[in-house]
């Protein structure tokens, strides 16, 4: 059998193809089986043999005429060379392509049909491409090796048994040559090298007759591929260019450290400067600019790109501080727009604020009847320690705390009632001004309004409405400048925030405290209606509509030296009604008064110039009105030309009228005949007259925790009035300092602090000290208990 | 502008303050009345220790922020206003301190 398979392979060449392909076949079939006795062949053990060592089988072709044709060899694998065995799998690879190919070069008629001997074996290197030719690059470097089909068949043995392990070749016996060989053959993994999926279209489809055609026309092309002329064989080689090594070497990559401490608070700040960008960019990008702008005050443009840096970046300061510390140029910009925001300014006044509860701290404590230690520095340590404790509460300290009590009780009792000077509402711009007005605002207990004008004809110069605070006694909140002087000042009930102000020149004018404007929001200045003379008074009154089922409202009720009392509305701008023109009263004594009138003094005017007012505490229809004549008109909204009662008394100009706050039925009046008079609504005459002082008082007010106490402003002194204590002198008698003049007098509402003003533009807080306590001292019926059973009685 | 001149001059001249000083988020003084040894000191330590104040607050709730800070000690008070320009975008902060005698307050309430 060898031998004819020897024989066969020296056959012709037209024939030996195909004998070569089966005897190959058939030669791999047998490699199984039998032992291939070839002597030119070294045995197979089913082990992977290096075809190099083995002698070459040489493969003789001889044609029709017998000439030996037998291709010379281009390649001699070298035996000695070590590294050979590379190229020898190369080969094993290639040469199992090139089975094909060698057959394909033999002849192309069994093209398709060789390889699919060959490729029983060689499936796994050909694939399923059936034309290889192109895959073996090769195979020209290879050259024609046709000198060893069993070399071949080594090479496919070899090239199926890679996976087993190589061994050293020994000398083998007959005898082992002669046994029987088994040899195993499995299938390595596929290796695809390329693969081509059918595509499969519809008949029905749209391509289909396209598809078709194409594929007829590739039938024929294979068809008339093999034979033709027109189909060359060529083999192609890629060159591989010539490597190169290029270094590169970049440069310095610079790497910063930086460490940021997240906090939750840099969280929370980038979140929402994330939610700030996001809902800006929502916007139209031509506005964001404008909105950077905007938002800011006093910036210039470039300010925009460090915005738009900044605000995307999450806010920490050392990230913020980085950039900006490397823009030198602008720290400059910078300071000035510290300087110039408005934050900065709330922050200069809180800090002022707290300095003055520093200073203050003391008096405003004692205003605000917080329990305070006074002592000697010495004595300072004590108490500190004293005050800690008395939190702490210990026994010790209550024992020592009250004997201390004790002491300043025993010490107390021979101290009268007196005035303590706390401190006083004053500065470079009041200096000057008479403090005509004072009111506190109804909203909040610390606000005060003070109205700076000269009360004569003769000194009236600039004045000024001011706004004080408690928390700074140095600077007034808010400066209202005027031309002329202001006369009275009252704070709104509804709207807390106006500021009602009358002037000496009749004019009112309404401010909002709310902000520092010092444009009136209203100005009466264009009203027809105005007073000619000066607002001697002004006040919000809550009116109630009751019959008409309105709710309250409030209006705003002046009286003027021209005789009229008006009520102001505001309703776009301030309209004026009269409630009452004050007209002048002849005496009683004259019985015929128009002939009276003839004879007695030329009058200049019908109208008796009002000085001030007083709504009823709870019947707001009712109203006093004092008169520059002496006379105290009880007169009624509903009525505007009469009077519903006449209270005569005072000889003087009445100043100021006040209605007792607890007991209803009686008021206080003021007069410049040095006398205050006490009046009980239904008598005509004053029940209790206070005539201690040859000046002209200016100012009452009662108290408001007790109905029997009250204050009296006149040149020199303020005096304090308890009518439980005494109906003669005042319990309390502070005396200005000479060359000033107290003008006015107001009462703290929460505390015991009293206000007074003075004509330099001062107002001081005192603190009523030591005042006799009674325990029902918002009597209703005080004035019965003063005044005994003949209070109602009328005279 | 005038109006925070005055105020600053207001509180400068106050009894019993002995200086003030504006200071930038860098702790770069802006406006001083101490010395500059002084200022630069103060103005490196409160800087320090009001980042450390308002992070605190801020920790303990991010909505929060410090507005004042006083401190107390036997010889002086420093007072510190600290704030941050957010609303323009720009992260500043700023101090303004003052320090004042306690001695010229006639009690020590605490």
């Amino acid at each position: 059998m060898s031998q004819s398979r020897r024989m066969s392979t020296t056959r012709r060449v037209s024939l030996s193809v195909s004998k070569v392909s089966i005897t190959r076949s058939k030669t791999s079939l047998n490699l199984s089986k039998t032992l291939l006795s070839r002597t030119t062949s070294g045995p197979t053990e089913g082990k992977e043999k290096m075809p190099l060592h083995r002698p070459k089988q040489q493969i003789q072709v001889f044609d029709a005429l017998g000439n030996d044709v037998t291709p010379r060899p281009l390649f001699h694998p070298d035996p000695h060379f070590p590294g050979s065995k590379k190229p020898s799998k190369l080969l094993v690879s290639q040469d199992v392509s090139l089975g094909s190919d060698f057959t394909g070069s033999y002849t192309m008629f069994q093209n398709t049909v060789n390889p699919s001997f060959v490729g029983q074996f060689t499936r796994s290197a050909l694939g399923s491409s059936t034309v290889s030719k192109s895959s073996a690059s090769t195979s020209e470097s290879m050259g024609e090796d046709l000198e060893e089909p069993s070399y071949r068949r080594e090479t496919i043995s070899s090239y199926i048994d890679l996976h087993l392990k190589k061994e050293v070749p020994k000398a083998l016996t007959k005898e082992e040559l002669d046994a029987k060989v088994d040899i195993y053959l499995s299938e390595t993994e596929t290796l695809w090298l390329f693969n081509l999926p059918t595509i499969m279209h519809s008949i029905e489809s749209e391509e289909a007759e396209k598809v078709t055609k194409r594929n007829a026309l590739y039938e024929n092309l294979c068809r008339n591929r093999a034979g033709n002329d027109l189909y060359v064989e060529r083999v192609m080689q890629t060159f591989n260019g010539a490597p190169k090594h290029k270094e590169v070497q970049c440069d310095k990559i610079l790497t910063e450290e930086k460490g940021i401490m997240s906090t939750t608070w840099a969280l929370y700040d980038s979140y929402n400067a994330l939610e700030a960008a996001t809902s800006e960019t929502k916007l139209s990008t031509g506005k964001t600019s404008s909105i950077h702008e905007g938002s800011r005050k006093d910036q210039g443009s470039r300010y925009l790109n460090t915005t738009d840096r900044t605000s995307e970046t999450s806010s920490t300061i050392d990230v913020e501080s980085v950039i900006l510390a490397k823009i030198h140029e602008e720290e400059e910009d910078h300071s000035e727009l510290i300087l110039k925001s408005e934050k900065f300014q709330q922050d200069l006044f809180f800090m002022e604020r707290v300095l003055m509860e520093n200073i203050f701290q003391p008096k405003l404590a004692a205003y605000r009847q917080l329990p305070i230690l006074e002592g000697k520095e010495e004595e300072e340590e004590e108490n500190y320690h004293q005050v800690k404790k008395v939190k702490k509460q210990t026994e010790d300290d209550e024992d020592t705390e009250a004997t201390e009590e004790e002491s300043m009780e025993a010490s107390e009792e021979p101290i009268p009632p007196n005035l303590e000077r706390l401190w006083s509402f004053s500065c470079d711009l009041t200096k000057g001004h008479n403090v005509s007005s004072m009111a506190w605002n109804k909203a909040n207990p610390d606000l005060l309004a003070v109205g700076y004008g000269q009360f004569g004809f003769r000194e009236q110069k600039r004045g000024l409405a001011c706004c004080w605070s408690l928390k700074n006694p140095v600077w007034p909140e808010r400066v209202y400048p005027s031309l002329y002087g202001v006369t009275s000042v009252d704070f709104s009930m509804a709207s807390p925030n106006l500021l009602a102000v009358g002037f000496y020149n009749g004019t009112i004018a309404i401010y909002n405290v709310q902000n520092n404007n010092s444009v009136p929001v209203l100005d009466s200045s264009e009203s027809i209606h105005k007073h000619i003379g000066p607002v001697w008074q002004i006040q919000w009154v809550e009116q109630d509509k009751g019959a008409a089922g309105e709710e309250k409202r409030e209006i705003l009720v002046t009286v003027g030296a021209d005789g009229r009392i008006s009520k102001w509305i505001i309703q776009k701008g301030l309209i004026c009604h009269d409630l009452m023109k004050l007209k002048r009263t002849t005496n009683e004594k004259q019985k015929k008064q128009n002939e009276r009138e003839k004879k007695g003094e030329a009058l200049i005017s019908r109208q008796a110039p009002g000085m001030c007012f007083a709504f009823h505490p709870r019947d707001t229809n009712i109203y006093l009105a004092g008169t520059e004549e002496g006379h105290i008109h009880k007169c009624s909204c509903s009525y505007n030309e009469q009077y519903l009662d006449t209270y005569k008394g005072h000889k003087g100009p009445v100043y100021r009228i006040a209605w007792n706050p607890f007991c209803y039925e009686a008021f206080l009046s003021c007069s410049a005949d040095w006398g205050v008079n006490l009046w009980q609504q239904d008598n005509f005459k004053p029940y209790l007259s206070f005539y201690t002082t040859t000046h002209v008082i200016y100012d009452i007010a009662w108290s408001p925790k007790s109905s029997y106490i009250f204050a009296a402003a006149n040149e020199h002194r303020v005096e304090i009035w308890d009518l439980q204590c005494s109906i003669l002198d005042p319990i309390i008698v502070n005396v200005a300092n000479p060359g000033v003049k107290f003008t006015t007098v107001l009462f703290a509402k929460n505390t015991d602090c009293i206000l007074i003003g003075d004509s330099e533009g001062q107002v001081i807080v005192y603190e009523l000290k030591n005042m006799p306590i009674y325990i029902d001292s918002g009597r209703e019926d005080a004035i019965d208990i003063l005044l005994g059973p003949e209070a109602h009685s009328v005279l | 502008m005038a109006e925070v001149e005055e105020t600053l001059k207001r509180i400068q001249n106050h009894k019993g303050v002995i200086g003030t000083m504006v200071v930038n988020a860098e702790g770069i003084p802006i406006r001083t009345t101490l010395d500059n040894s002084t200022t630069v000191q103060y103005a490196g330590l409160l800087h320090q220790l009001t980042m450390k104040a308002k992070s605190t607050v801020r920790d303990i709730d991010p909505q929060n922020d410090l507005t004042f800070l006083r401190i107390r000690s036997k010889k002086h008070e420093v007072m510190v206003a600290p704030d941050t320009l957010l609303g323009l975008g720009l992260d500043y902060g700023w101090i303004c301190a003052g320090a004042t005698c306690p001695e010229l307050c006639s009690t020590l309430n605490m």
